[in-house]
């Protein structure tokens, strides 16, 4: 016992000389700047935040209704945060230790709950943290919608985001401690939502999740049975400290892996490789067998054929057979035994068996994107403006999904080059099958935003018009990003200009892809403004959507000759920079 | 007639899949106290997975590993097995010394001093031992990472590729040191690609996919075909 207690003391003594090294390591002025900037753009963001949404305070009988159904929709991003807890805890979540840590300390003779107690409680009290942060956030943004003092907004929100984000990593916890396996997991994931969901539906609040809710929501009706979802999240995350002991080493070990890069990652703001590490951190990899082969038999002759769609191309440049489509690639050659009628394009063919092959969890997360876009874009039009910003950033993240096959060419260059065409030309030719499984995720949004408006034929109509550019810039966005890769630490360009512009260059790189995916969600807030024919408005914004749309693939396609006209206007060629390859004429 | 040594490492029934991929086939081991032994085969061939798995870094698929009959990886086990991964995993803001220390005390052990000091000269790390080791070279990182493995109490070492990045009075002190610990009563498991240090111990198993294909004195003229 007595050498138990000395093993835990040098543990303790471990950690402290770490973080005694780490003090004295610390820059404070460079902790100072940072705080100063961080608060000057979050100071910021709050301040527009305010102005959009706090336009004037709605009706009574809204209000009302914010008071009757509010808790469950809030429920049912509660469960959704639980779920996603749950679904970390499956695959060994949610602590993500150093790698020396699980070398050095797990597997030394040290009880493993003594081990992972420090990590857990650190990661509980940053969670803690960010939720009550949040929560206030949205507490005070409500009560100027909604009515009532904003101290109290706050306080509330606070309670519901801590309990929720702590309620979800103590779930994740005991699901990793408890070894429950992901099977396991994913039910219980399933169950949360289906309860939540049922909650919506039948308008009641009777899971914890609801009651979480209800806590949000107590400015406006105090409900103190919602003590009762405070009280289950402080008893998962009790269950989650008491099951630490059970963690997977194994499972600690690829984390720790894993989370180190995906830090480095972010640090570099490659998203990207964030993206990647990402999935494999949740296990996520592409299924041995699509979900179903589309022109297999087609699909292998096109592999013996050459390219349909840019052999027809390049054939109209030269007068070949093929030209005017009617050939034989656009026919489709008939080989002996082939079950193939038409030849499909090697490039669509690729794009849609990489998108077969998406695994159920992303699936899943596409298709509450897709609500999560349409629920947002309809609270944009019921008049919180900035939910526009919500629903274009939902349509980016689905869009960096379904941008996958051309991602995958990216991140692939040498292949890229192996082709005997321009890199542009490949690009461009992925952009059709993943602009097809994008409109499928924007058919999810449509029919919710219609659903949540009550149906109607306008609201349908609208959502129709709006569903094609919204989609397709949502993916153009998220395009954008994926070619571009992340910013290089130092460019050429950078000589010329002051540090500041170099900051703001960064910045505005990194934020132009969702802001491109935003704009597709515009039109929604010109059909709030024409109330008369909101159709008409519909259509008149959808257009130029859609000539950005455009614009985007035109510099999909011709990206690299761009840069290399750029670089030899400015006389650079010989110089370090790019060199035109001439694979792109 | 003497009486064979106890067996403090053994593998019984023991495999590994990473779901359709089978990374080692049932696999029955046993190595005896005092035991230098050696695990030889190509990439892949499942040598680092079980070593992972004895070492409690991997969970077995099926089957059992244990470690002077504590189930690997439990608290017993962790207490009796040292492992030298091949690839030196060491805290960034923690000296040579302070790792020493730290692991020392976390085995238990309040008489380290002159054992690490000892092992240091030998390594060549004396006069390196206030600094940081995330200002090594890989080699230098290797044999802090040795030193880690050899300082602390042990019945079993289990060692990952240990050559790597070691120069050669490095190589030799470590194949010495290694010795010595059999020499004490140790087992030692190195799972190695080189095939003059596995023709020197007392037992070469050879892995070929996942499966033993070999099992017995180290032949000179077997042991090429089970590294190539």
């Amino acid at each position: 016992m007595a050498n138990a207690r000395s093993r835990q003391q040098a543990l303790a003594d471990l950690r402290k000389a770490r973080r005694r090294r780490r003090v004295a390591d610390f820059d404070f002025m460079e902790a100072l700047y940072r705080a100063y900037v961080a608060a000057l753009f979050g100071g910021a963001a709050l301040w527009w935040l305010a102005l959009r949404v706090g336009g004037k305070e709605v009706a009574t009988a809204t209000v009302g209704r914010v008071a009757t159904d509010g808790p469950q929709i809030a429920g049912a991003v509660v469960a959704v945060a639980l779920a996603i807890g749950l679904r970390s805890g499956g695959r060994g979540g949610p602590l993500a230790l150093e790698a020396a840590d699980v070398r050095h300390v797990l597997l030394a003779p040290v009880g493993r709950r003594a081990a992972l107690r420090g990590p857990a409680w650190r990661q509980l009290r940053f969670g803690a943290v960010w939720g009550a942060g949040l929560g206030a956030v949205i507490g005070v943004l409500a009560s100027r919608r909604l009515g009532g003092q904003w101290p109290a907004w706050a306080g509330s929100g606070a309670l519901a985001g801590a309990s929720c984000v702590d309620g979800a990593l103590g779930a994740a916890m005991a699901v990793s401690g408890w070894r429950l396996g992901r099977r396991v997991a994913g039910a219980l994931a399933l169950a949360a939502l289906g309860w939540s969901a049922a909650d919506v539906l039948l308008a009641r609040a009777t899971s914890p999740m609801s009651w979480l809710g209800q806590v949000l929501l107590w400015p406006l009706r105090w409900r103190p049975g919602a003590f009762g979802g405070v009280a289950l999240a402080g008893l998962l995350v009790v269950a989650g400290l008491v099951a630490l002991g059970g963690t997977s080493v194994e499972a600690s070990e690829r984390r720790a892996s894993l989370v180190g890069q995906l830090r480095f990652a972010v640090t570099m703001r490659d998203l990207r490789t964030v993206i990647l590490l990402r999935r494999q951190l949740a296990q996520e990899g592409a299924r041995r067998r699509p979900w179903a082969r589309i022109g297999a038999g087609a699909g292998r002759v096109a592999a013996r054929s050459k390219p349909a769609v840019v052999g027809t191309r390049r054939a109209a440049r030269t007068g070949a057979p093929g030209a005017d489509g009617s050939g034989d690639h656009a026919a489709g050659p008939r080989y002996p035994g082939s079950r193939s009628v038409v030849v499909l394009s090697p490039l669509w063919h690729r794009g849609s068996q990489g998108l077969l092959r998406f695994p159920v969890a992303r699936l899943v997360r596409l298709a509450l994107l897709g609500a999560a876009a349409g629920a947002a874009a309809e609270g944009a039009w019921q008049g919180t403006t900035p939910l526009v910003a919500a629903a274009g950033l939902a349509l980016y993240v689905a869009g960096l999904d379904v941008a996958e096959p051309l991602a995958q060419s990216v991140d692939h260059a040498t292949l890229l080059d192996g082709y005997p065409l321009a890199r542009g030309a490949v690009l461009a030719g992925l952009f059709p099958a993943s602009a097809v499984a994008m409109l499928v995720v924007g058919a999810l949004g449509v029919a919710t935003a219609v659903g949540m408006a009550g149906g109607g034929t306008q609201a349908l109509a609208v959502a129709a018009v709006i569903w094609v550019p919204a989609s397709l810039c949502g993916l153009a966005g998220a395009i954008i990003s994926t070619v571009q890769g992340p910013p290089p630490l130092f460019s050429d360009s950078d000589l010329m200009l002051p540090p500041e512009a170099i900051g703001a260059k960064v910045v505005l790189r990194t934020l132009w892809p969702p802001l491109v995916s935003t704009v597709g969600v515009l039109p929604v807030l010109a059909v709030r403004a024409s109330p008369t024919d909101p159709v008409a408005a519909a259509v008149a914004n959808a257009v130029p959507v859609l000539v950005l749309v455009v614009l985007v693939l035109v510099w999909v396609r011709n990206r690299e000759r761009l840069h290399a006209a750029f670089d030899l206007a400015l006389g650079r060629a010989g110089a370090g920079g790019r060199v035109p390859d001439g694979r792109g004429a | 007639m003497a009486t064979p040594a106890p067996s403090v490492l053994v593998a019984m029934g023991v495999t590994k899949s990473y779901g359709d991929l089978v990374a080692l086939e049932p696999l029955d081991l046993a190595v005896e106290a005092g035991q230098r032994l050696a695990l030889v085969g190509h990439n892949g061939s499942g040598k680092t997975t079980f070593i992972k798995m004895a070492a409690g870094l991997l969970e077995p698929t099926s089957g059992t590993v244990a470690v002077a009959g504590e189930p690997a990886g439990s608290l017993g086990a962790r207490a009796l097995l040292s492992y030298v991964p091949d690839e030196p995993v060491l805290y960034d803001d923690l000296s040579v010394l302070e790792h020493i220390e730290f692991t020392c005390r976390l085995h238990g052990l309040d008489d380290w001093e002159d054992r690490a000091a000892e092992l240091l000269s030998l390594l060549g790390l004396a006069t390196r031992a206030e600094d940081l080791p995330s200002r090594f070279s890989r080699g230098l990182r290797q044999k802090t990472s040795i030193v880690l493995g050899l300082v602390r109490p042990f019945s079993v070492l289990v060692v990952d590729e240990p050559f790597v990045g070691l120069d050669p009075p490095g190589r030799e002190t470590f194949v010495k040191l290694m010795e010595e610990a059999a020499h004490d009563g140790a087992c030692v498991v190195v799972a190695t690609h080189q095939l003059d240090y596995a023709a020197t111990v007392d037992r070469c198993v050879g892995l070929r996919d996942g499966a033993v294909v070999y099992d017995g004195q180290p032949d000179k003229v077997e042991l090429p075909s089970l590294v190539g």
